[in-house]
């Protein structure tokens, strides 16, 4: 049977694969033809990510400190976002539970605030609408 | 191959493109190519995919440069980079490839490990070396990317234990437990090829 050694030497032997000495001087040239190509069709957001992305990969973090990470800052942008929602509902709150004399609001404004079932509404036909001769003159 | 270039120091190299000198960048492109045509290619067993995954690689490291701050070596973000776009490419090509074999260096034939292994005490069949390349080539894509790739950097490339640890993000510890069982799985896999 093969041993670890002889495995390994036979590994070692895959270093004598390489392309044709041609090929790395092709390479660079291939490269900045590439380069040019890419500006023309590459989004912003695209290269911010990716620059993002290499700053992390930078601090070798596992992929369990990018879910921590990830999971830290939902939770806190959660709870800002609920703070700021609250904060407006209480204003909203004092807003409707103030005396209206010292509420300086035009009128329009305040009706305009109210739900539909405090609006006013106007009768404008008192009578219904029917096919029976009227007994009024 | 490349003409030999005096060696510069990378972090001078980074310094000037993030300064906006393309040309250095060119000098870390012809510094780094071989080596991590190496490493995609012993990942993908494909020449044409290893060339455009290298292209895809350097263009990422241009982009992403400016964010490079040295807490870690160039050599080290720049493999990183390559093994984690190589694993991401492996995982979207599935099943779907077809093993492309390069040119074998004619030194191989003077190489002693070469020697060991076709004329030892039991020596590996003398084949030809397409032959052996292929299996070679065969038994390295049976194994799962992260097996793979500690054997590319450790056996072929010749990377030390704690080198492989910090590109990979894992333990020393890790890599040798790895290896064990990548070097175990390509005994089984290559035991036909020896002599009975």
């Amino acid at each position: 049977m093969l041993d670890e050694s002889d495995i390994q030497k036979l590994l070692r032997l895959k270093r004598y694969e390489q392309p044709s000495p041609q090929y790395f001087d092709k390479f660079l040239q291939d490269f900045h033809r590439r380069q040019r190509v890419e500006l023309l069709r590459q989004p912003v957001w695209k290269i911010a990510m990716e620059r993002i992305e290499a700053f992390f990969s930078e601090h070798s973090m596992g992929r369990y400190a990018y879910a921590t990470a990830t999971a830290m800052v939902l939770f806190f942008a959660g709870i800002t976002s609920f703070n700021i929602l609250n904060s407006g509902s209480q204003v909203v709150a004092v807003t409707a539970n103030a005396p209206q004399q010292s509420l300086p609001i035009k009128p329009q404004i305040a009706k305009a605030s109210l739900p539909d079932a405090q609006h006013p509404r106007y009768v404008i036909d008192t009578r219904p609408a029917s096919y029976e001769r009227s007994f009024s003159f | 191959m490349p003409e030999e270039r005096p060696l510069t120091d990378d972090a001078q190299l980074v310094a000037r493109t993030q300064a906006g000198d393309p040309s250095a960048f060119d000098e870390l492109v012809v510094k780094y190519s071989p080596r991590l045509y190496s490493l995609v290619y012993n990942m993908t067993s494909n020449h044409e995919d290893t060339n455009d995954l290298l292209q895809d690689i350097f263009a990422k490291a241009y982009r992403s440069i400016q964010g490079f701050r040295g807490k870690s070596s160039f050599y080290t973000w720049m493999h990183s980079i390559a093994v984690n776009m190589s694993i991401n490419f492996l995982k979207k090509r599935g099943r779907r490839f077809s093993l492309s074999l390069d040119d074998v260096d004619a030194n191989i034939q003077n190489d002693k490990e070469f020697i060991d292994v076709t004329t030892g005490t039991n020596p590996v069949r003398e084949a030809d070396l397409g032959e052996l390349q292929q299996r070679l080539n065969e038994a390295m894509m049976k194994l799962s990317y992260e097996h793979r790739i500690v054997v590319t950097m450790f056996d072929i490339q010749g990377m030390p234990h704690a080198e492989i640890s910090k590109i990979l993000g894992i333990s020393e510890g890790t890599v040798r437990s790895r290896l064990f069982y990548a070097h175990r799985q390509l005994q089984n896999y290559l035991e036909e090829f020896r002599i009975k």
